[in-house]
């Protein structure tokens, strides 16, 4: 039947070439035998010419009664190949007419005042969301101002919780948060204002694949009508073959001296998309000009032209194809197709003619030339002026120089949602098209972290260590688990392996957290004070072999206070504390904290040797920042039906640990660690002094290097190392606490808040003996102790203030 | 022929929209999305904890200044209340809850719209956090405890229930460690 896949040796592919084991359309190939029967039959009448004159009349008779079987074959035959045409392209039209991909968006921005704000981080979310810095904001989607004075002329949205109006807002950013917000018109102050959200991907959430699909609306006006001007001037007037277009066509090359028009009108053009393949044969080009025919008597010529521009082939990214107008401008320009300006709209046009010939990046000059042609014929037909027309010719081609901007914005983040809408959604919900998806990524946030891991990477090179280091960071809202920014590579634009999410490495130090935590839940035998010995110890392990694990610095601190084992991360008196509280109480803690894998009860695991994402080792520390208030992180909170009815909602689900005490407890212990620990270099990092609670990460030789580490309301978590394992030469805080520090910088530093629960209290203790003290003592620090962990033995300092005191009660009474 | 998905996109076949699936999917999300509250428990959680716990307290309560945006959603989610609809209300003090996470009164509010939804699970969940963050003293106390005993009870704990109700009575007697 159909053009079967046949060597390509047109001069320039419409389509893409084929990856390699990619699915072939197998079954569309079978069908060549129809093909053949009007050739036979010009042979058989061919052969009946060249019979001698004499016997002429009755071999006409003959003939004609031949022709007129043929004839009725041919019909008989025709009838049937029509509505196998017609079968075929009515099906691939609909399926992808129908084939819209869902809309994501990010969180999107609430306005009030007080909101921590500035400047940048306003223009980045206003960027995201496709907002145009103007003069005057007096169209929906602009903006205008600066230097901490804005006008914003907000789009109307319709969210999960219902639609919003649009509405023009007066802004005031100053001391890096929001201090006014009010109504230009009237001038009253607002309480709270959302911004419509960053559109942040279209996706297919089953699987991966990218198309910015546009409506036929939102398609500039110039694209219309000059793509039509140059590619099919009868576009409205045939019936889906336009003999006359082929001879001006001709004529126009002719005098042109080459191919300027082609002959194809759109929808030929389309049908020919369909089928990728470039063969130019007679049959094919009949088949072709059927389907056509076909297509423009069931379809209107909008619904053509829209699978046009949504079809038409312009260019290779690697294994993609990039298919219509809306993608190609994402690709190009990284520009929605709305904003782009006529010379780009002409360039376009003019790589319909030949995608990778004109590929503005791979031939600029040519693709130039092209551009400049199309622009002319745009001035010939009257779309531009010839004035307007040479202005933009002098324009450069203002492609981005980098493709990886392209289309999706978010490639990290968006693998996230993916799989969380594959873990809780049907399959079949997720099927319809053009659901509304909406997440909880914060675009300033990301682009934050996007800049720290580019820029800790550059440093960390910049001081010797391997070019080709690896980086994965995640930033998360701490009580609502909202993943607000995600990176998965060291160049946060590249697809491929997420490490975030998928690369399981020894997490180190990071684990040691629980060891304490374990302990400090029971407060009959340990508190902070407690003393541990950090001295050699070995544990015959299952193979019989023994374990001696030794510290960093490679020597022991002989006794010291827990606090003091944790702040400075010392291996060997870990390892005993967590003996003393046993192994089982240790694993039993990375379950509570939501890590779902098995974990081995050996004691190297008290030291992290235990494989974790740096997305579950975000997931276990979410649950201390919040105060023992476990949440799942999620980077979904609703999904739409294109109508607007809710498929599902991921509301905030609260989960409680018991020990909420003991996890306020160490969280303290957590801020020691950058307060006097391993990762003291933060607040110099950061240029803060804001409480922070981290801890530093390291594994054996060096291979991998983490911090985690959070303030009020974010949580962090950076990773460093390599690929393929081998020591890297990174420690926690020679690496990942830089990348860390560089996203905190640009973030507000909320201190972390050490409120403590029910059953937890702060008591003045003099660190050096353990003993219970006195603000007005010397030395004396406040520290918080889980009920009934307190020292009971009292300091000198407060033996004798007690003492003073009774003396002075005496000396009062005794006056008399 | 096979729906194909792969990277070069290329053309799938046979991708007619399914009205049906489509039609079961609407369905599904509107059956997910409605919970429809015991008219029983919206009174419950004014008779047995909001109103008991402001007559218990007589005026002993400090409330922080609120932020205006929580201001504007709490009243909105009020609004939602009064009207019936509980999973607006819930939705828009998760709003509130984004921007000012630690309000014990936002989490309270929280747990009672999550009682009457009846979502007990979530109710004593959003009550124990308002309450290690909050006061623990006075009204706001009254309150958590007093839904923390409702929901307990409702979740087949009366033992559980029964003193988290005495519980509620100390509020206004002791004053807790640290105040």
């Amino acid at each position: 039947m159909s053009p079967g896949i046949h060597a390509n040796h047109g001069k320039e592919p419409m389509s893409p070439p084929k990856k390699a084991g990619g699915k072939k359309k197998t079954g569309r190939k079978t069908a060549s035998s129809p093909r053949k029967r009007p050739a036979k039959s010009k042979a058989t009448r061919g052969k009946a010419a060249r019979r001698p004159p004499g016997r002429l009349r009755r071999l006409l008779g003959r003939g004609l009664r031949l022709g007129l079987l043929l004839a009725g074959l041919g019909l008989g035959l025709l009838i049937p190949w029509l509505f196998w045409l017609d079968h075929l392209v009515t099906s691939e039209f609909e399926g992808r007419k129908w084939d819209l991909p869902s809309r994501v968006y990010a969180r999107p921005l609430e306005l009030y005042e007080g909101l921590a704000l500035d400047p940048l981080g306003l223009e980045r979310e206003l960027s995201a969301a496709g907002y145009r810095r103007v003069d005057r904001a007096e169209r929906e989607g602009t903006w205008s101002g600066s230097g901490g004075r804005y006008e914003i002329f907000r789009r109307a949205f319709r969210f999960d919780d219902g639609p919003q109006q649009a509405l023009k807002i007066r802004l005031e950013l100053g001391g890096g948060q929001v201090t006014g917000l009010s109504s230009p018109v009237g001038g009253g102050a607002l309480g709270l204002v959302r911004l419509d959200p960053a559109e942040i991907a279209s996706i297919y959430p089953l699987h991966d694949e990218d198309r910015t699909l546009v409506a036929l609306a939102d398609v500039p006006e110039l694209l219309l009508t000059g793509l039509q001007s140059v590619e099919d001037r009868n576009f409205k007037h045939h019936h889906g073959v336009d003999p006359r277009g082929i001879a001006r066509a001709a004529w126009a090359n002719l005098r042109a001296g080459g191919a300027v028009q082609g002959g194809s009108t759109l929808t030929q053009q389309l049908v020919k998309n369909y089928y990728l393949s470039n063969e130019r044969t007679l049959p094919r080009k009949v088949n072709e000009a059927l389907m056509a025919l076909i297509l423009e008597w069931r379809y209107d010529k909008a619904e053509i032209l829209e699978a046009y521009l949504n079809e038409v082939f312009l260019g290779q990214q690697g294994s993609h194809a990039i298919h219509g107008f809306g993608r190609a401008s994402q690709y190009y320009f990284g520009l929605p197709l709305e904003q782009i300006e006529p010379h780009q709209v002409a360039l376009l046009v003019g790589m319909v003619k030949g995608a990778s010939l004109y590929h503005p990046r791979r031939n600029p000059e040519r693709a130039k030339a092209r551009r400049n042609q199309v622009l002319d014929s745009f001035a010939e037909t009257g779309l531009l002026s010839a004035q307007q027309a040479s202005a933009y010719k002098a324009r450069p081609l203002d492609v981005t120089p980098d493709a990886g901007f392209s289309g999706n914005r978010y490639p990290a983040f968006l693998d996230l949602v993916r799989d969380q809408l594959q873990r809780d959604y049907k399959e079949a919900d997720l099927r319809s098209e053009g659901l509304r998806i909406f997440t909880t990524l914060a675009p300033s946030e990301q682009a934050a972290a996007e800049e720290a891991v580019r820029q800790g990477m550059r440093d960390l090179a910049a001081r010797g260590l391997p070019a080709e280091l690896q980086a994965a960071l995640v930033l998360a809202a701490v009580d609502t688990g909202e993943v607000r920014a995600l990176v998965g590579d060291r160049d946060p634009a590249a697809r491929g392996f997420n490490r975030a999410l998928n690369a399981r490495r020894q997490v180190g130090s990071v684990i040691k957290p629980l060891v304490y935590l374990a302990a400090l839940e029971h407060p009959e035998r340990f508190s902070w004070l407690s003393r541990v010995e950090d001295e050699p110890i070995s544990l015959r392990q299952a193979d019989g072999s023994l374990w001696s694990p030794e510290n960093y610095d490679r020597r022991s601190h002989g006794e010291v206070s827990l606090l003091e084992a944790l702040a400075q991360s010392y291996n060997q008196a870990t390892v005993r504390l967590g003996m003393n509280v046993g192994l089982p109480a240790f694993t039993g803690k990375l379950e509570q904290l939501g890590v779902d894998r098995t974990i081995p009860e050996v004691p190297a695991t008290l030291l992290g040797a235990v494989e974790l994402t740096p997305l579950e080792v975000a997931q276990v520390y979410q649950s201390l920042a919040a105060g023992g208030f476990s949440v799942p992180l999620r980077a979904v909170t609703a999904v739409q039906t294109p109508r607007g009815d809710a498929l599902a909602r991921y509301p905030l689900r609260l989960r409680p640990l018991e020990r909420r005490d003991a996890v306020a407890v160490l969280n303290y212990g957590l801020t020691q660690v950058v307060e006097t620990g391993t990762a003291k270099a933060l607040p110099g990092l950061l240029g803060s002094q804001a409480t922070i609670a981290g801890k530093t990460g390291t594994t054996n030789d060096r291979r991998d290097s983490w911090f985690v580490g959070y303030t009020r309301d974010r949580l962090g978590v950076a990773w460093v190392g390599l690929d393929d394992n081998r020591p890297a030469g990174v420690t926690g805080s020679n690496a990942a606490l830089h990348v860390w520090a560089r996203l905190f910088r640009g973030l507000p530093l909320n201190p972390v808040s050490l409120d403590l629960p029910e059953g937890a209290g702060w008591s003045w203790v003099d660190p050096v003996d353990g003993s219970l003290s006195d603000e007005a003592c010397d030395g004396a620090v406040q520290m918080p102790f889980v009920a009934g962990s307190e020292p009971t033995a009292n300091s000198r300092c407060l033996a004798r203030r007690e003492g003073e005191e009774e003396s002075f009660w005496s000396r009062f009474l005794d006056r008399d | 022929m096979t729906v194909t998905e792969h990277r070069n996109s290329s053309p799938r076949i046979l991708q007619l929209p399914s009205l049906a699936l489509l039609g079961a999917a609407l369905l599904l999300g509107a059956c997910a999305s409605q919970t429809p509250a015991p008219i029983e428990e919206r009174d419950a959680v004014d008779q047995q904890v909001r109103t008991p716990a402001k007559e218990q307290s007589a005026g002993v309560q400090v409330y922080p200044l609120k932020n205006p945006a929580v201001k504007e959603l709490t009243e909105q989610a009020d609004q939602a209340e009064a009207r019936g609809d509980l999973d607006q209300a819930a939705v828009l003090l998760e709003r509130a809850l984004r921007i000012q996470p630690r309000d014990p009164e936002l989490l309270q509010h929280m747990a009672e719209v999550q009682l009457q939804r009846g979502q007990y699970e979530q109710a004593l969940n959003f009550a124990t956090r308002s309450h290690d963050i909050g006061p623990r003293v006075g009204e706001l106390c009254a309150r958590n405890w007093r839904t923390m005993s409702l929901a307990q009870e409702r979740l087949g704990e009366p033992r559980a229930a029964g003193q988290a109700m005495d519980r509620a009575e100390q509020c206004m007697v002791t004053r807790p460690q640290g105040l």
